[in-house]
């Protein structure tokens, strides 16, 4: 069994960057799947033969399928309900934060402009959910 | 003359005549106005009335002996002949045959018959028939100048300035003329009643200026008989009526024997009911002059008189003539009263119109001081009813009948115009308040809603004095049978005008009519303007929703769209300046860092205009808050930067508890705070917090409140000894994104702090301004109450 990847559905190929420089700069290895939009990442849950990630990191605002029908399709979908899905959104909207917890995110996080603040919030994020959390296993068992 | 009925004659009457009988039924108040008084069948005793055909005497009053010394069946037999001697015959003769007498009565002359002393002798053409009035003339009386009197009189007349003037100066003249105890000009209504509208009278006689009689008093035939036979004549009100007696036998036509038509007779015997009419007010003579105005019955010249009066020929007709002068010139004065009537409500309407068009308040306009609706139609009371609102003027039913009275018009047909002198007959409350409005006179000014104008007028029968004893009891006959008597009238009378107003003048319905077309114009130019301001608004308000969401869309563009591309730049050269900064040169590596600088501020600048565009919008969550409770959180959270900077800042220990958001108010005094300390170059940086209270403003001479800020409001400040600005920026600041400075002085805020904080504090209801020295500092004032 390969092992289980951090997932980032991020249509933005300048956000995408700037997460791998930022896990470049803090020196994690973990492994990185990539979505570019929402139908993408739809199939690749969809399709039970591969991993189930340790963590899903989905940007919000997508062209297409957008990253609340994502998470939606996550929550109501009994294979995936588990799944850690923490939402990364430019939005600050109160009403996408209350909408996205509604539809069981796990956490919200704001990007920031600033690459400092970015890269700082993913270490903590990683360092939690993939350090200190305890993940569940795939819904069919290890 | 044993009986009324003239029946003590019948054992006299000659074989060659008839009684002239009677038509109909004897007289009383219940048919009187049928009785056939112009074919009396009798006359009065003072004058001898015969009827020719031809040669031929067809009837005589039966006082032929009285007066001549001859009976009836000689006189029928002679004809004229018998009573005329040669010469003075062939004169009456000429006279019948040439002068033309068709109902005209014509004095031909005065002559003795048969040495019994002197008649006038007065004759008129009735068909066939020419009719003789031989009336008793007193000897040795010089002949009266009617031309001149009556010249006189009219150049008196001609003098007066109005109709009142005018009808005082008749009642003079023709007393003067006639000598009458007392002479009054009636004025009739259109409801047939009369009011003594000028007088004049002896001395020692009660007046009846200003009485009112019903108008039972005249009946219909006497009236339409008073505009054909200008004037009447009773001389003596005991008089026994004298009958008519015809010739009877072979050849003569039966209509000979009919009862003759007398409506132009002086001599004619008048109604019993009318005598007695007379005798009741003590009147033992009277004489009546018509007025006549366009072919109807106006008013009478009545005249009285307390013993028996026999007024001569002559004078009668100076009355007569001075009669039908005063008939014409009524006519003018009426006219002229009319149309200066017509005129005040013209000149009414129009300074109602111009004063609705100038004023904003149809209302006020209808109702305000000066010129209202009461100078408008002659009406003690009048209301209207707008919007909801009830305003009474002059005497009214009060406001409670008045609405429920609208609630009544509601129901009633749908006309613009309602009037009624009997509202007590058709609306039963009416009845509680006939005193104040018998009449009404409604004007309708929408069809959905209560709106009126209305017009009262009151109960007739308080507004006038009515002549006469209405209380006096019913008189019984010498046969023992109850008969009405005229005074009886009144009784049944007044409750027939019970509840009853004076009629609504067609003028006056003519003038509300166009009030009411001129105030539809104005509230319809109202409700045009109001459509058009609505049409506006909802437009406005349609274009703010929009603004709204474009407003919406673009702060979720911005914090979007927008950042993601800044994102993008700032990474980029953030990555550019790690990895390369040693491969550029300075001024390269320079560059990078001000783009990254650049991405920064581009990013507070969007941070705050997302800010700006939520505060309008989110809803506040007002509670009663401790102010000072609330200090002491906002600087716990700014702390760190007030101990950077060494702030020292005072907060008034005694602030007050106000129904505000606690979370939006934290963030106005935190801007402010912040503000205050940032915008200083003292080493020592202070900044006070405090509160004026509405009855400590005296205390703070310099504080200035704006227009709007009421007197009960808390006057709340932030002061601080910093670089204060200039007067003329003191709009400037509070303008978004409106900036004073270079961007990186004074820590380089956006430039949207103050405009949040206004929009917050408008959102409470407040107001804020700055007072400042520049160079000293500043105090932000703000109040968070309307």
């Amino acid at each position: 069994m390969s092992p289980r990847p951090v997932l980032v559905v991020e249509d933005s190929d300048e956000d995408y960057q700037a997460t791998l420089w930022a896990m470049q700069k803090l020196e994690r290895t973990d492994l990185l799947e990539r979505c570019t939009d929402g139908d993408d990442a739809l199939d690749r849950l969809s399709d039970r033969a591969q991993s189930w990630p340790k963590l899903v990191l989905l940007d919000l605002n997508m062209p297409g399928t957008d990253g609340r029908e994502v998470l939606a399709f996550i929550r109501s979908t009994p294979y995936l309900r588990s799944l850690p899905v923490v939402i990364l959104s430019t939005s600050a909207s109160e009403r996408d934060v209350n909408d996205c917890y509604q539809l069981g995110a796990n956490a919200y996080l704001i990007k920031p402009v600033n690459f400092a603040q970015y890269t700082e919030q993913l270490r903590i994020t990683l360092d939690f959910w993939l350090g200190l959390a305890q993940l569940p296993e795939s819904a069919e068992g290890p | 003359m044993t009986g009324p009925d003239g029946q003590g004659r019948a054992a006299e009457t000659p074989a060659l005549s008839v009684q002239v009988a009677r038509l109909g039924e004897p007289a009383d108040l219940t048919n009187c106005d049928r009785e056939p008084i112009h074919i009396p069948g009798s006359v009065q005793p003072h004058g001898v009335l015969l009827v020719l055909r031809g040669n031929v005497a067809t009837q005589v009053s039966g006082n032929t002996e009285t007066h001549f010394g001859l009976g009836v069946p000689e006189v029928l037999s002679g004809g004229l002949g018998a009573l005329l001697d040669g010469e003075t015959l062939a004169r009456v003769q000429g006279a019948l045959a040439t002068e033309s007498l068709n109902d005209n009565p014509l004095y031909l002359l005065t002559t003795p018959v048969r040495g019994r002393g002197l008649f006038d002798l007065i004759a008129h053409r009735r068909g066939q028939q020419v009719i003789l009035e031989f009336e008793a003339a007193r000897p040795g009386r010089p002949p009266v100048d009617s031309y001149s009197q009556v010249k006189r009189s009219v150049a008196r007349l001609n003098a007066t300035v109005d109709l009142t003037e005018f009808a005082a100066a008749t009642a003079e003249e023709v007393r003067r003329l006639t000598g009458f105890d007392r002479v009054m000009v009636y004025q009739f209504a259109e409801d047939g009643t009369g009011t003594v509208i000028a007088e004049d009278l002896r001395g020692d006689l009660t007046p009846y200026l200003g009485l009112r009689y019903p108008a039972s008093d005249i009946p219909q035939q006497a009236r339409a008989l008073y505009v054909q036979n200008m004037l009447r004549i009773i001389a003596d009100v005991t008089y026994e009526p004298v009958p008519m007696f015809a010739r009877q036998g072979e050849g003569v036509p039966d209509e000979v024997a009919a009862p003759l038509d007398m409506s132009y007779c002086v001599l004619r015997s008048v109604s019993p009911i009318h005598l007695q009419y007379l005798k009741n007010m003590g009147v033992n003579a009277s004489m009546s002059v018509s007025l006549v105005r366009g072919g109807a019955l106006w008013g009478l010249i009545a005249c009285h008189h307390t013993e028996p009066r026999h007024l001569p020929y002559d004078v009668r007709s100076a009355c007569e003539l001075l009669g039908q002068v005063a008939s014409v010139q009524i006519s003018a004065r009426q006219e002229q009263r009319d149309q200066s009537y017509q005129l005040q409500l013209k000149t009414a309407q129009t300074q109602l119109v111009e004063r609705m068009a100038e004023e904003n308040d149809l209302l006020e306009a209808l109702v305000g001081s000066g010129m209202n609706l009461l100078h408008f139609i002659d009406t003690p009371g009048a209301a209207v009813c707008l919007d909801g609102e009830v305003v009474l003027l002059g005497a009214t039913p009060s406001r409670a009948q008045v609405t429920a009275l609208t609630g009544w018009l509601d129901t009633q047909a749908d006309v613009d115009i309602l009037h009624t002198q009997t509202l007590g007959e058709l609306h039963g409350p009416a009845q509680e308040y006939a005193g104040r409005a018998s009449g009404l006179l409604a004007v309708k000014l929408s069809h959905s809603r209560h709106d009126y104008v209305m017009w009262f007028r009151p109960e007739e029968l308080q507004t006038v004095t009515w002549g006469g004893d209405p209380n006096k009891p019913v008189e019984v006959s010498e046969d023992g049978t109850d008969r009405l008597t005229p005074r009886q009238s009144f009784a049944a009378w007044q409750e027939t005008v019970r509840g009853r107003s004076a009629a609504w003048q067609t003028e006056e319905l003519l003038a509300a009519r166009a009030l009411r077309r001129a105030i539809m114009a104005v509230v319809l130019r109202r409700v045009e303007e109001l459509g058009q301001l609505n049409d506006h608004l909802e437009r406005s308000n349609a274009d703010l929703e929009r603004s709204n969401a474009d407003l919406d869309a673009f702060a979720y563009i911005a914090s979007h769209d927008l950042k993601e591309p800044l994102r993008g730049l700032h990474n980029y050269s953030v990555y550019l300046l790690e990895v390369y900064e040693q491969q550029l040169d300075e001024d390269g590596a320079a560059k990078l860092r001000t783009l990254v600088r650049l991405t920064q501020r581009m990013d507070d600048l969007i941070d705050s205009l997302l800010l700006y565009s939520r505060v309008g919008r989110v809803d506040l969550s007002f509670q009663p808050t401790d102010l000072n409770n609330l200090m002491a959180d906002v600087l716990e959270v700014i702390a760190p930067r007030l101990e950077q900077l060494n702030v020292q800042v005072q907060v008034q220990p005694d602030l007050p508890v106000l129904t505000i958001d606690r979370v939006r108010v934290g963030e106005v005094l935190s801007n402010l705070i912040t503000n205050a300390m940032k915008y200083n170059d003292k080493a020592q940086p202070q900044v006070q917090v405090g509160a004026i209270l509405p009855d400590g403003r005296a205390a703070h001479p310099d504080l200035r409140v704006p227009d709007g800020v009421p007197a009960y409001a808390c006057v709340l400040f932030v002061r601080d000894n910093g670089i204060g600005i200039r007067e003329k920026h003191f709009e400037n600041i509070f303008r978004i994104f409106k900036r004073l400075h270079a961007r990186d002085q004074f820590g380089g805020g956006t430039g949207a702090g103050l405009t949040i904080v206004r929009k917050l504090v408008e959102r409470h209801g407040g107001q804020i301004w700055v007072s400042s020295e520049y160079g000293q500092g500043s105090v932000f004032y703000f109040t968070l109450e309307a």
